[in-house]
This record gives structure tokens, C-alpha cells and sequence, in this order.
């Protein structure tokens, strides 16, 4: 019986397997597993410690995370994070639809627009934010000179407390606009014409072929750029980090900006994992906010 | 045709086992054998502008020397943001490199863990005369919290001093001869070379940033020229006569608002300064070859007497050595250090700042090589006066006036922008540092 058993493990061992899909699948895996997963992982210990990369960390449990929620710092960078998902969200959706529905009239100079609205994505934030720095300069930049002819005074876009988180957000709106613009573009290129003719035939004026066809159509995409352009403002730092370095007293300062500060410049990195683990479930739950509130009927 | 390639778990693990282990063989480097090849010494440096290329003339000058002497210099530039954490992270593998620039006093922590280590002895072995050095700087070097042992061997010394727009000085009818010697002279000329349009300035009579750097060193060194101390001279007490420090916070507050010869929306205050937006200017003598090379118009002077006392920031950079598991390291490392600041004439005259050896100073040539004495003798001579320097103790980066990011600039940030009121800002700096003297 023992045997019999034996055997049968060893048939099942020795029979043959395509290993080969698995090898395929490891080149994404494992570097995967690697760098994002394990990380994660070694993060959410190291919030409970105090480490400064040389030695072992020492365990000193919930410290951290007190700490954070006595820092007011911390919660500067976390309601200026808000705040960057408030302006900048809502600003990439509705000017990349707004470009899409240009781009997909096929009117005039749209072959060049759809050009033009997706090239700032494909420079890199830092070059956004050195480019943005001279446009919003208080005394020479470009924006402020324009916005002279209509008679409005030089705006500190980025030197003023008032100011500066719009600063960053126009050049993050900016550089962002042309995922959002593509993916738009693509889902209405995919809505069946059809349905436009029957709209046409029923009389429906372009409002309501917008409203009624077009939208619910695109709801899909909608709550993915929505998503995405979410995630992506929560973790605001480059733009940040080379247009303001965070100030004129915090005042655009982000979270992943802080926990840079905090872990790079001070070597803090149980107190910056912390801060990660209370933005990482920021994130979580304002994504199920969103996929609950948006979902799919 | 094709055909599928099938192995057995058995097989599949066996392979995967041969594949790491080839993989792991090739990742280690051959061991490092003694006397076989030239030893070579590896040094990190920061420096990355017109002072890093004087340097690595210098590490240049080094390998030349001693092409056939079996040793080298292998200089890495790692960007200044990164270097702690980078060197850190070496040193916890045990990778550091041997020797690499580091700020005086603001090291404590490393001397604390280890990553930095002692020198006193093997600067005796290798016969480095620090008899030479200034006893201030040797003094900067130590942590008298950890044996009062030298961790630094002291490579320039800088200090603060204002840079000034001789253009600006004539264009306002001024004698550029006649530079201010007190805080109520200076905001006079501030205000003759400040432009404005309306309630506006357009050019800065007193070159300042609304945040970051600049305001919150030129409260520290106005507030210790007002009688605040950071620390007291036991390092046990933070923020002694507080009045003085709010004093301090109320002058700066006042060349924007009051005297309006500042504004705060100027951005980078190296790039204003050196395009004329800006008349006074106080820096380091990391700016010299910069400004020398775009022909700007201006001379340095010292420091004014703003309070009580003259002094400004003192800034003492050198070569601090990182642990290493071979301990035979150190004492090549120290020979070759040996060799930089012996041979420092050129960086103390065209490189950055001051020598910390007499015998350097006492050198003839000295004030005629490299820059001007107009732009340069305030960054010598005006190391008399600069005292504000670092606290070393553990939390010293807290206590750094030369910062735009730490806790003492952040806090005052808040008092430059009105966010908060000058009371409550020296209520929370007292607080945090008595913390951290306490903390060692």
C-alpha cells in the first residue's frame, strides 16, 4: 500500500510539464514579487521601527504613527494632497474630453491637435516642472506677462502661500492631460456610429447626443481615468519637488514629498514608512469610494 | 516542426539551481588581493559645480603623483540630495567608499552608529601635522559627546558674507568703498539700490527668498549677533535669551514688510542674484567662480555688525573616513588625504574656501592667487568673525541655519509667510531642541 502510494507520488513528479509558460511568466513575476510586492511588505515592518538604514531596526510598535498624527506637518502634506486630487482631477478629465471630442469631430487641425495635447506626456515631470517654473515666474515668466495685456497684476504663482499648490497644479494638469485626452479619444472612436445616426434621425440635438449617448458610453473609461488620475495625484512629488521644494511654508508640500524629506534628507525611515502606510490607505479607500460610487450598473 | 519542450519538476529545479548559482558566482567580484594590483582608494564627493571641478583637478593631481606609486584615487560624484542615504546604505554592506566631503558638526548620529570613524590615531601614523590646522577647525571636527575624537580632517572653511552689485552701489550714488559697517547703514543702502514698481519690488535691495535657505540663515546669524544661542556652550540648554531670537525674526520680517527692500517672490536666489535682481547678496565662497566667470560686477564684504557682536555662519567642509571591514584601509586612505591637504593650495585659493593650515595662509602667493581680493578676501579674512557653526549632537541637522528643509525652517517659514505668530514659532524651536539636546 506504501508502495503503491510512493509510486503514485512519484508518477505525478515526474510527469511532464510545459514549463515553459511558466518561465515566460516569471520575467514579469519575479522582478515584480521583488521590487513591489516585498517591498510593501518590508515597508509596513519598517513603519514599526526606527531605522536609519545602518544597523538593525528597532521595534518601537504604534510611535510612528503617533508621531505623524502629532505632526503638523503631516497633516499640511496630507490636506494639500486632497487638495491637489481636488483641482487637478477634475481639471485632467474635463479638458482631456473636452480636446477628445475636438480630436474626434475631425475638424480642422485636429490630426495636429491630437499631436500637440498628448506630447507634454511624454516629458518627463521633472522637465515639466523646470519648463512650468519659467512660465509661472512672478516678475519674467510668460504667464504673468500675457495676463498683463488684460490688466491683471504679476500673480506669485509660485512664491505666495496662496498661490503656489495652483502653480503646481496647472503644470500637473498639463502633464497629465494627455493620457486622459488618448484614452478618451480611443473609447469614442469605439461608440457604435450608429447610434449617433439613430440619435440624428430621432432629432436629438448635440447636447443631448452628448448627454444621453456619449457619456453613458464612455462611463467605463471615465471611472478608469478617474481612477488612475487619482492615484497618480496622491502621489504627487516631482512637479513639487523642482518647482516649489514644497513651500513657501508647506504650503505645497505633498505626502510622498514629506516622506522623501523624511526618509532621504533625515534618514527617518520607520517615520516615513508610517506616513506611506497611512497614505497607502488613503489611497485604498478613497479608490473603493470611487469604484463604489461610480460603478457599473 | 515544432516541437514543445517538456522537463520534470525534478529536472526544472535542478536547472533553475545551476542558473542561480552562475548567476550568484558572477555577481561577487574576484577577492581583493594585496600587492597584485594598485590599490585604489575610492571617494564619494558632492560637489558638482565649479567648485567640483577644481576638486577633481585636485583628486587628478593626486593620481598623477602617484601613477607609479601602486595607488589611485576612484572619485564618484553622488548628487548632494542623496549622498547620506547612499552612503549609509554602502556602509550597512559594507561597501562604503573609504573617504568621502562632509559638513563639520553635523555628523554626530554617524559617529554614534559607527559609519564614521575616529582618526586621531592613524592622522599620528601617518605623520599628518595637525599642528598646522587652525585650533578652531580641529575643534569643529570633534564631537565632544563621543571623546571629543576627531572625525573630520578640516579640508576649507567658509563663512557668509555679503556680495554686493558694484553697479548697483554707483547707480544709487554710493561708495563702494564705503560698505556698511552696521544693521541701520545696511537697510539705508538697501533701500537706495531696492527698485519697486508701485508698492512692489522689482529689484531686492537685500537679496532674499519669501522661504527655504535664505531667511532662515539670516535670522540665525542675526539673532546670534543679537545674543541668542541655539545651544548653550554645555549643550544642555536650547535656545538661550529667546528674546533676542524673536528680535532676530522681527528684522527679517521687516525687509519685506517694513523697509519693503526684499521680496519673496524671488525663486532661485543664486540665478536672481547673479541676473541683477538683487543688489546685497550674502553667500559662500562656493558662488565666487560662478559669478567670477559671468562677469558680474560685485565685491565681498564682511559681515555687518547687525546686534550686539559681529559674526556670521561658519561652514567647515573635510574628509570624513567610513567604516570599512578591511581596517588596513584607513591608513591608505589618510595617506592620501594627507596628500589633498598638503597640496590644497588650489582649492583653498580657486576651489571654495579658506585653509584651515597656516602654513598655507602664511604662503605668499596666497591672497594673489586665485580670485581678486575684492571678491575674495572677505571669505578669508572674514573667518574671524564667523562662529555660528553647527551643534553637534545628535539631532544637530534640527539646529543647521543653513537649510531650507529642516525643522527650524519649516518653522520659520510660517513666520515669514504669517502663518504663524513669532512667539508661538520660539515656543515650538525651544521645545523641539530641548528635546533633542536632551536626546544626546
Amino acid at each position: 500500500m506504501a508502495m503503491k502510494a510512493a509510486r503514485g507520488r512519484r508518477s505525478a513528479d515526474e510527469e511532464p510539464v510545459d514549463w515553459v509558460a511558466y518561465v515566460f511568466v516569471a520575467f514579469f513575476t519575479i522582478p515584480f514579487l521583488l521590487f513591489n510586492i516585498a517591498p510593501i511588505f518590508f515597508g509596513a515592518y519598517v513603519s514599526f521601527t526606527k531605522w536609519g538604514i545602518f544597523g538593525k531596526p528597532k521595534w518601537v510598535g504604534l510611535q510612528n504613527f503617533r508621531d505623524a498624527f502629532n505632526d503638523e506637518f503631516v497633516g499640511i502634506a496630507f490636506t494639500n494632497t486632497v487638495l491637489y486630487g481636488l483641482v487637478i482631477v477634475p481639471c485632467v478629465v474635463v479638458i482631456g474630453f473636452t480636446f477628445a471630442l475636438y480630436v474626434n469631430q475631425r475638424w480642422p487641425l485636429s490630426a495636429l491637435a491630437r499631436t500637440l495635447f498628448f506630447s507634454p506626456y511624454v516629458v518627463s515631470a521633472t522637465v515639466i516642472g523646470l519648463v512650468w517654473v519659467w512660465m509661472l515666474d512672478t516678475q519674467f515668466g510668460l504667464i504673468n506677462h500675457y495676463l498683463g495685456y488684460l490688466g491683471i497684476d504679476n500673480v506669485p504663482w509660485l512664491t505666495s502661500t496662496n498661490w503656489s499648490l495652483l502653480g503646481v497644479s496647472i503644470a500637473s494638469v498639463w502633464w497629465d492631460l494627455g493620457l486622459a485626452f488618448v484614452l478618451f479619444l480611443a473609447a469614442l472612436q469605439d461608440v457604435p456610429r450608429d447610434l449617433y445616426e439613430a440619435a440624428e434621425v430621432d432629432g436629438a440635438s448635440r447636447w443631448q447626443r452628448l448627454w444621453l449617448i456619449i457619456l453613458p458610453q464612455l462611463r467605463p473609461v471615465i471611472s478608469l481615468v478617474v481612477t488612475l488620475q487619482l492615484i497618480s495625484t496622491l502621489r504627487i512629488f516631482s512637479q513639487v519637488y523642482v518647482m516649489t521644494n514644497g513651500g513657501p511654508a508647506s504650503s505645497s508640500s505633498s505626502v510622498i514629498f514629506y516622506m522623501y524629506n523624511e526618509a532621504i534628507q533625515r534618514q527617518l525611515f520607520g517615520y516615513a514608512s508610517a506616513v506611506a502606510m497611512l497614505l497607502f490607505l488613503l489611497i485604498i479607500a478613497i479608490t473603493i469610494i470611487h469604484r463604489v460610487a461610480i460603478r457599473e450598473r | 516542426m515544432a516541437k514543445t519542450m517538456s522537463l520534470s519538476r525534478r529536472q526544472f529545479a535542478k536547472a533553475v539551481g545551476k542558473t542561480a548559482l552562475l548567476a550568484t558566482a558572477a555577481t561577487f567580484p574576484a577577492p581583493f588581493v594585496k600587492g597584485a594590483d594598485p590599490i585604489t582608494i575610492n571617494h564619494w564627493s558632492w560637489l558638482a559645480a565649479s567648485d567640483g571641478e577644481i576638486w577633481a583637478q585636485m583628486i587628478n593631481s593626486f593620481n598623477d603623483a602617484h601613477k607609479d606609486k601602486g595607488v589611485q584615487i576612484k572619485m564618484e560624484v553622488i548628487p548632494e540630495e542623496q549622498y547620506n542615504t547612499k552612503v549609509l546604505a554602502a556602509a550597512a554592506t559594507g561597501n562604503a567608499p573609504d573617504f568621502g566631503w562632509g559638513t563639520a558638526g553635523q555628523r554626530a548620529q554617524w559617529a554614534q552608529d559607527g559609519v564614521i570613524v575616529p582618526l586621531d590615531d592613524v592622522a599620528k601614523q601617518t605623520g599628518l601635522d595637525l599642528a598646522d590646522f587652525s585650533e578652531f577647525s580641529l575643534k569643529m571636527a570633534r564631537y565632544p559627546k563621543y571623546d571629543n575624537k576627531l572625525f573630520m580632517i578640516p579640508m576649507d572653511l567658509m563663512s557668509l558674507q555679503p556680495e554686493v552689485n558694484i553697479d548697483h552701489v554707483k547707480e544709487a550714488g554710493l561708495d563702494p568703498a564705503a560698505f556698511p559697517q552696521d544693521g541701520a547703514t545696511l537697510i539705508e543702502w538697501a533701500k537706495a539700490m531696492t527698485k519697486r514698481e508701485g508698492d512692489k519690488v522689482t529689484r531686492s535691495g537685500i537679496m532674499m527668498t519669501g522661504s527655504g535657505v535664505q531667511p532662515t540663515v539670516t535670522w540665525g546669524i542675526v539673532a546670534e549677533q543679537m545674543g541668542f544661542q541655539r545651544a548653550s556652550d554645555d549643550l544642555k540648554t536650547a535656545a538661550v535669551n529667546p528674546e533676542a531670537g524673536k528680535a532676530a525674526m522681527q528684522w527679517v520680517l521687516d525687509l519685506f514688510d517694513t523697509h519693503k527692500v526684499s521680496t519673496r517672490d524671488v525663486t532661485d536666489r543664486y540665478k536672481a542674484f547673479g541676473t541683477g535682481q538683487g543688489s546685497v547678496f550674502w553667500t559662500g565662497p562656493w558662488t565666487l567662480n560662478g559669478y567670477v566667470e559671468q562677469k558680474l560686477p560685485f565685491h565681498t564684504y564682511l559681515f555687518p555688525k547687525i546686534g550686539e557682536k559681529q559674526l556670521t555662519y561658519f561652514e567647515m567642509g573635510g574628509m570624513e573616513f567610513y567604516v570599512q571591514p578591511d581596517e588596513a584601509r584607513y591608513e591608505a586612505s589618510m595617506q592620501a588625504v594627507k596628500w589633498l591637504s598638503d597640496n590644497s593650495f588650489l582649492w583653498t585659493t580657486k576651489g571654495r574656501g579658506a585653509s584651515p593650515r597656516t602654513s598655507l595662509l602664511n604662503h605668499p602667493d596666497y591672497k594673489t592667487a586665485g580670485h581678486s581680493w575684492d571678491v575674495r578676501g572677505a571669505f578669508v579674512d572674514g573667518m574671524a568673525i564667523a562662529t555660528a557653526g553647527e551643534i553637534p549632537v545628535l539631532a544637530g541637522p534640527n539646529f543647521t541655519i543653513y537649510s531650507g528643509g529642516n525643522f527650524l525652517a519649516k518653522t520659520l517659514e510660517q513666520v515669514w509667510a504669517g502663518q504663524k505668530k513669532i512667539d508661538q514659532a520660539m515656543a515650538e524651536i525651544q521645545e523641539q531642541w530641548q528635546k533633542d539636546l536632551d536626546a544626546g
